[in-house]
């Protein structure tokens, strides 16, 4: 039993499949990052869970044009969302959940049911050799828009007014209000924003990904994963647990084929239980 | 006789008689409507009366589907025998799983609960699709036919409604009972309740339990009469199948869910019956129902009366 759970691992000592495996794991991880963070800013300023974030990554893979999904966010947000945020759980859970189908269903009838492969850019294609191993420049360029995205919007966050307010309603969004901002356009501009994201993930996740019918069900999911492990509303928390679960399912499926999903939701459980505002994440 | 007893035996002698309207077909839909009404009945305990969004109730109502499916598929019992046993076995299993997960769930509340109940779904699910040696995986597992004359829609019917209108009645009773006054008083809120003495997270340990067993027997009955098991009945998307179905018929009511059931599986017969694109009409029902009538339809029938 132990012989053979050590030769299932005999890859380790191949630095070949280790680095294959470790960058796979970073970018995506970073692609995750894209979505988790929109995921968990919306989650931190508006209290809703948007289950169409999936869905809205699977619309930017498929029209590659971020600032498309920011007018779409904006759109559901003030025709939607906006009505239900006082109504109890059960209705906003409902609602965004709606829209997973009213999208999904939507995305086929305009780009039809068949898997649609992008090809990766002329420019961005190839791969470069160091240390005698290679990296597909594709996954490093995924690597550099990741790290660039965090920088952004951390400095967004912190060095520009609307981070502040988005940072302050995250802890108090009547105090916020009562104080004299306009919370009625910071939301639509959260909503925008964390849309933009998600459909930046999509539109570069598009050339490595099958996107098809069914992309936005098992895409929301691991971006859930990763935000309730995080921290709902940090988006630190979104950056760490996005490279934690990339890089632990890419050794996974080596290590413990089968096994590496189920214990995805075994960790989301233990952290619900022992730490529900996740690894970055402020309590209640 | 009193006004109060009418209805509900107007209602017995109505689903008594139902089957001499109803085609096989048509008689096939309406077992699986009574399934589903104590589904979403048993559900509405925990979110109408108990005030506890459960967002992984697919668990309990899978759990029964696969309990019934490993009992008739694996067990080796005699198609007889291993029938007999799976309303028992199905709440049997499901009502112990719901012990498990409640005792961590009912320590959050809020979305924190939704969510834990949800991430325990999602490890079944997983479960449910990797054990291939036990579940058959992806593929499910079919071809389960109830023994004997029971196979015949008619007989599988009145089978049915013989375990479903018990069921309803008990859960009917239990809202009723002290138990039942506790679990409203915790919805409305939990914190007074509990400085009165009460051991909320016992209460509601207890409501996840029993509504989970009830669930776990509409799954096992929707099993055998739907003839196969998949792991997507465990899937996250199924959780929101009785949420729905609960709005739907109205949350406020005891009843509203089951009707709720109804025209959710109508529709969806109806809608699916004449375009592939039954995940967008459901949708819209959905917008519908969530931003211009939100009590249900039993609230739009007490607004008229009104």
């Amino acid at each position: 039993m132990i012989d053979s759970f050590l030769q299932q691992l005999a890859w380790l000592q191949n630095p070949v499949v280790v680095a294959r495996q470790l960058l796979a794991g970073v970018s995506n991880g970073m692609l995750l990052f894209l979505i988790c963070a929109g995921l968990s800013l919306i989650f931190g300023v508006l209290r809703i869970i948007n289950f169409a974030h999936g869905a809205l990554f699977m619309l930017g893979a498929l029209i590659g044009a971020t600032a498309g999904l920011a007018v779409l966010g904006a759109a559901l947000e003030t025709g939607l969302l906006r009505r239900i945020y006082r109504a109890p759980h059960e209705f906003q859970l409902l609602l965004t959940f709606a829209l997973v189908f009213v999208l999904g269903d939507v995305a086929k009838l305009i780009w039809g049911r068949e898997d649609h492969s992008v090809a990766v850019p002329a420019a961005l294609d190839g791969s470069m050799r160091a240390l005698g191993l290679t990296f597909p420049n594709y996954r490093l360029f995924l690597i550099v828009v990741g790290v660039a995205v965090a920088v952004g919007l951390w400095i967004v966050l912190h060095r520009t007014r609307w981070g502040i307010f988005v940072r302050a309603a995250t802890m108090d969004r009547d105090m916020l209000s009562a104080l004299g901002v306009n919370t009625r356009r910071l939301f639509t501009s959260v909503f925008a924003a964390g849309a933009a994201l998600a459909g930046l993930g999509g539109a570069l996740a598009a050339p490595i990904v099958a996107v098809g019918p069914g992309l936005h069900v098992q895409v929301i999911i691991d971006a859930f994963v990763v935000v309730v492990i995080g921290g709902m509303g940090s988006v630190l928390g979104a950056l760490v647990a996005s490279l934690l679960v990339g890089i632990v399912n890419a050794f996974g499926v080596l290590a413990f084929p089968g096994l590496a999903v189920v214990l995805t939701f075994a960790v989301m459980a233990i952290v619900l239980i022992v730490r529900p505002w996740g690894l970055f994440g402020a309590p209640e | 006789m009193s006004g109060t007893a009418r209805w509900p035996l107007a209602g017995a002698i109505a689903l008594l008689a139902l089957p001499l309207a109803l085609s096989d077909f048509w008689l096939f839909i309406a077992i699986e409507v009574l399934a589903f009404a104590l589904y979403a009945v048993s559900f509405n305990v925990l979110l109408g009366y108990g005030g506890m969004l459960s967002f992984g109730h697919a668990a309990f109502f899978g759990v029964g589907g696969y309990a019934a499916a490993l009992l008739m598929k694996k067990t080796g019992l005699s198609a007889g025998a291993a029938f007999a046993l799976v309303p028992l076995a199905a709440m049997v299993a499901s009502a112990a799983l719901a012990a498990v997960t409640g005792f961590f769930s009912v320590r959050r509340s809020g979305i924190y609960f939704a969510m834990l109940t949800f991430a325990f779904q999602m490890l079944l699910y997983t479960v449910a699709l990797k054990a291939t040696g036990l579940t058959g995986g992806d593929d499910g597992m079919t071809g389960l036919r109830p023994p004997g004359v029971l196979a015949k829609p008619l007989a599988y019917y009145y089978f049915a409604l013989a375990l479903v209108a018990p069921a309803l009645y008990v859960l009917y009773r239990l809202v009723n009972s002290p138990f039942g006054y506790t679990l409203r008083a915790l919805r409305a809120n939990a914190r007074r309740v509990q400085y009165i003495g009460v051991d909320v997270r016992a209460h509601q340990l207890a409501a996840f339990i029993i509504t989970g067993a009830f669930a776990g027997l509409a799954g096992g009955l929707f099993a055998l009469s739907n003839g196969n098991v998949f792991p997507g009945w465990l899937n996250w998307t199924a959780s929101a199948t009785p949420i729905v179905m609960a709005v739907l018929g109205g949350v406020h009511t005891f009843l509203g869910p089951a009707l709720g059931a109804a025209v959710y599986v109508v529709l969806e017969v109806l809608i699916s019956g004449k375009t592939e694109y039954w995940p967008l009409a459901m949708g819209i029902i959905i917008l519908i129902l969530v931003l211009l009538m939100p009590e249900g339809l039993t609230g739009l029938v007490k607004r008229r009366a009104a």
